[in-house]
């Protein structure tokens, strides 16, 4: 037997060990769903909320460190174009694997506890951080129906849990023994309370608008073309909004809790590895966050800007095809492969006959994924909802980076007296303006 | 009588346990009046290390503050961490030799090192420079002064938290660096200055590129830094910030755009002219306000003039030789020279006496910026800490030059 075994190659090992391991495994997960799944279903067809909550928190940590990978890596190609540099071009084409590598850099290094801190707080306080951030984006309605919860008090719930952030970057500053961290988090503390105060203010004339704190009933009113927006009607409030979710989110020009010129790190100096990860990564989703509430509440989240002035109706009907729809799957792709292919392989005698096949294998796929797109596009609204929803966020996203790139950092004392000399007037000025408009509107 | 001995890190009374400490305060032990009363620490007050590993302590100042919640009540500079004790080194080197160590003294703008004992030398052997020789310095240094100035503004902005102008600024700050490198064969460290001339004449390459540079600068330089100078956080921040009297500035002994930007028309290539500067037109320019953004903006305008020099240089340059011819041994005889240039940071001077022998027997070496870093005490205190860094930036020392 054990001879057998021996004369065997590595890959023949590893079938006769896999294939078994497999069907075991098989066997035995087949009997385990099929005892467990109906009950499971049951109860989720029984609480469909709860269902839809476990779905909803999935998907949004699935979905966050992605944004964040994409949103870093905007950053650093946008402010490398800025500077005149060229940004990072190794990693993977154009560098889009940089960010991806950060990540993986951040889990691989040390994750150092120094001396004299208090370490269960000091542990706590990048989860506290990172925890909050996510759960925010629960009431963000992406497009209809993409939304994680949809409650009367959706605006409320989120401007609570994103003020929860501060909690984790005051646990952070106290517990890293540290001088820096310690006046990094102190900043942050009265910068938050500083500018929740004007941020709060600045929406309350749209739930006076809408009649409602719910971000969806919110979008729906915006319906219409981009002329319906909140902008319109609140420009005061989207400056005062925005200028408030900078200070919210930490970013430059605001950006005073980790003032690297002053504060060497902030709150994070004492921060390495994985930990550090979780501030950098939260820092980044709240700017996603932030940015999308910006397109909710004042650009019409999901609304499309304009109606497609070309009506088209898809009324694709695959089963009224009959046979043919089994001939089309089976010659499209050999078909479309080779005519795609064709024109590469006839231009040029560089091009072998498979590197041909292969370009138009490539194309016929990108092709047929397009067409898949378009179709989803047109047809269904959640699909040009959630494109059109992060196309505005990314906007916002844009113009966040483009003002670290381009703007120095205010002093502290200038930021407490600019939030609390001219933007908490601006804001009650904007609520009264907005309140007296709408009760004479409503009276007349 | 007992003598007083220094502590050991190691002594025990030292050092507080761990298990006890909150937000400690290491205390060390005061050794002089001044000492005490900085580490007496009053209600609410603490001490803040700041360097020499900081973000932006300019070289590797290290500067403790104490601090009353975000205001900086006293500070205490730490020197000397990059000491070289290059005045000694020029005891033991023979004339030539000291030029290539004095080059470090002030990194980014290391000509303007050479230039004043090159100078002090050439008087103590009664040495008369080739006019083309002279041009060459002239052009040499003013384009040297300018890439200093553009890596202060780089700098001054990076430390106010912009982070795109030290990058703009750096573009323009290399094309200079590298003609100099074409002319000099270095980038940094030039030694290009000889005594009675310069290591080498001027090149196609140099040539060429300054052509290139020369004919965009002035309008590439305002368009750059119209991104500070229009910038409305940049100029709040600056504006009335680290405020130098004209008094306090002549009695601190500030020199160069630091005491020009209050008030006192001051430069050295026009009170007492040296090389060919009195053949070349150029102005003083002066700012009477004294604060950050003045000296910010004067040395931008400093930048305009040295365009100025540079073009006549350009068209003045008289042919010849650029070396004087020496003997191979320097041996001046017994007596001593002063002399004093202009640099970007102010006055640089040295003072040689010399006893007969190669070596010279003192060399003295006055550099600015430790001058210039005894006002950050007068000028910091009251201040928040987000601008102890603006203010320090603002004086620019470099600390190559204050350690030595």
């Amino acid at each position: 037997m054990t001879a057998y075994w021996n004369r065997l190659s590595v890959g023949s090992r590893a079938f006769l060990i896999v294939v078994p391991a497999l069907l075991v495994v098989g066997a035995i997960l087949t009997v385990g769903i099929a005892l467990l799944l109906p009950p499971v279903l049951g109860f989720l067809g029984a609480n469909l909320p709860l269902a839809r909550f476990a779905a909803a928190a999935t998907a949004i940590i699935v979905v966050t460190i992605p944004t964040a990978f994409v949103i870093i890596y905007m950053e650093l190609k946008v402010i490398a174009a800025m500077n005149l540099r060229v940004g990072p071009d190794r990693v993977g084409p154009y560098g889009t694997l940089m960010s991806v590598v950060h990540g993986l850099k951040v889990l691989a290094k040390e994750d150092f506890t120094p001396r004299g801190v208090d370490v269960p707080i000091f542990t706590l306080a990048p989860v506290v951080v990172f925890a909050s951030i996510p759960l925010t984006m629960l009431v963000i309605p992406f497009a209809p129906g993409i939304f994680g919860q949809d409650f009367n008090i959706a605006l409320l719930y989120f401007f609570a849990i994103s003020g929860l952030s501060v909690v984790g970057l005051m646990m952070a500053g106290w517990a890293s023994f540290n001088k820096y961290s310690l006046l990094g988090a102190l900043r942050a503390a009265a910068q938050a309370i500083s500018y929740e105060l004007p941020l709060t203010l600045s929406v309350v004339g749209i739930i006076i608008l809408a009649g409602t704190m719910s971000l969806n009933s919110i979008v729906q009113l915006q319906a219409g073309s981009f002329l319906d927006w909140n902008i319109w009607k609140q420009p005061l409030g989207f400056v005062i909004f925005f200028i408030a979710a900078t200070a919210e989110a930490n970013r430059t020009p605001l950006d005073m809790t980790e003032a690297d010129q002053e504060l060497v790190a902030g709150f994070a100096t004492e921060y390495s590895g994985m930990r550090f990860g979780f501030f950098f990564f939260a820092e980044y989703v709240n700017v996603f966050v932030v940015s999308a509430l910006s397109a909710v509440l004042f650009f019409g989240g999901w609304n499309a800007p304009f109606d497609w002035p070309f009506p088209v109706t898809l009324n694709l009907d695959p089963g009224g095809m009959g046979l043919g729809l089994i001939f089309l799957i089976a010659l499209a792709p050999v078909v479309g492969t080779i005519i795609l292919g064709l024109p590469f392989w006839l231009l040029s005698s560089r091009v072998s006959t498979l590197r041909a096949l292969v370009i138009g294998f490539v194309l016929f796929n990108l092709l047929i994924v397009g067409a898949f797109m378009g179709w989803a596009f047109i047809s269904a609204a959640w699909v040009s909802g959630l494109v059109w929803m992060v196309l505005k966020t990314f906007v916002f996203v844009f113009i966040f980076v483009q003002m670290r790139g381009t703007l120095p950092r205010v002093r502290v004392d200038q930021l407490m007296s600019f939030a609390w000399k001219w933007l908490l007037p601006a804001a009650l000025l904007n609520i009264f303006v907005t309140a007296i408009a709408v009760s004479i509107l409503a009276n007349r | 009588m007992t003598t007083p001995t220094r502590p050991s890190l190691d002594d025990p009374s030292l050092t507080i346990p761990l298990e006890h400490a909150g937000i400690f305060e290491p205390i060390p032990l005061a050794r002089t009046e001044r000492q005490r009363e900085f580490y007496d620490l009053r209600d609410g007050e603490m001490l803040l290390n700041m360097g020499p590993q900081h973000p932006s302590t300019h070289g590797v100042l290290r500067v403790v503050l104490k601090i009353s919640g975000e205001q900086v009540v006293d500070l205490d500079p730490v020197l000397g961490y990059l000491h070289r004790g290059v005045e000694k080194i020029a005891e033991n080197s023979d004339f030539h030799q000291i030029i290539s160590h004095l080059d470090p003294l002030e990194y980014v703008a290391s000509l303007f090192c050479e230039w004043s004992p090159v100078m002090s030398f050439e008087k103590l052997l009664d040495i008369q420079v080739p006019r083309r020789a002279e041009y060459i310095r002239v052009l040499t240094g003013e384009l040297n002064r300018i890439a200093s100035h553009m890596l202060f503004i780089g700098w001054y902005a990076l430390d106010l938290g912009g982070i795109t102008p030290i990058l703009w600024s750096f573009a323009e700050r290399d094309e200079i660096v590298e003609m100099l490198a074409a002319i000099t064969g270095a980038k940094l460290l030039f030694n290009y200055f000889r005594i009675g001339g310069v290591n080498g004449d001027l090149n196609h390459d140099f040539m060429s590129r300054l052509g290139d540079w020369m004919s965009r600068a002035g309008a590439q330089l305002e368009a750059g830094m119209g991104l500070l100078n229009e910038n409305e956080i940049f100029v709040r921040r600056a504006r009335g910030l680290g405020i130098l009297d004209r008094e306090t500035a002549l009695r601190m002994c500030a020199t160069g755009p630091n005491l020009r930007a209050s008030g006192v028309p001051f430069d050295i290539r026009r009170a007492h002219p040296y090389s060919v500067y009195p053949e070349l037109e150029f102005e003083i320019p002066t700012r009477r306000e004294g604060d950050s953004l003045a000296r910010y903006l004067l040395r931008m305008d400093e930048v305009r003039q040295s365009l100025r020099i540079i073009d006549q240089c350009l068209h003045q340059m008289p042919d010849g030789p650029v070396m004087a011819r020496l003997p191979r041994l320097l041996r001046p005889r017994p007596g001593r020279a002063y002399s004093a240039v202009e640099g970007p940071r102010g006055q640089y001077s040295c003072y040689a006496m010399s006893d007969g022998t190669d070596q010279p027997f003192r060399l003295r070496i006055h550099d600015p910026s430790f001058l210039h870093l005894q006002l950050v005490g007068l000028l910091m205190p009251g201040n928040l800490i987000a601008d102890t860094m603006a203010i320090m930036a603002s004086l620019d020392p470099v600390m190559g030059g204050v350690d030595k």
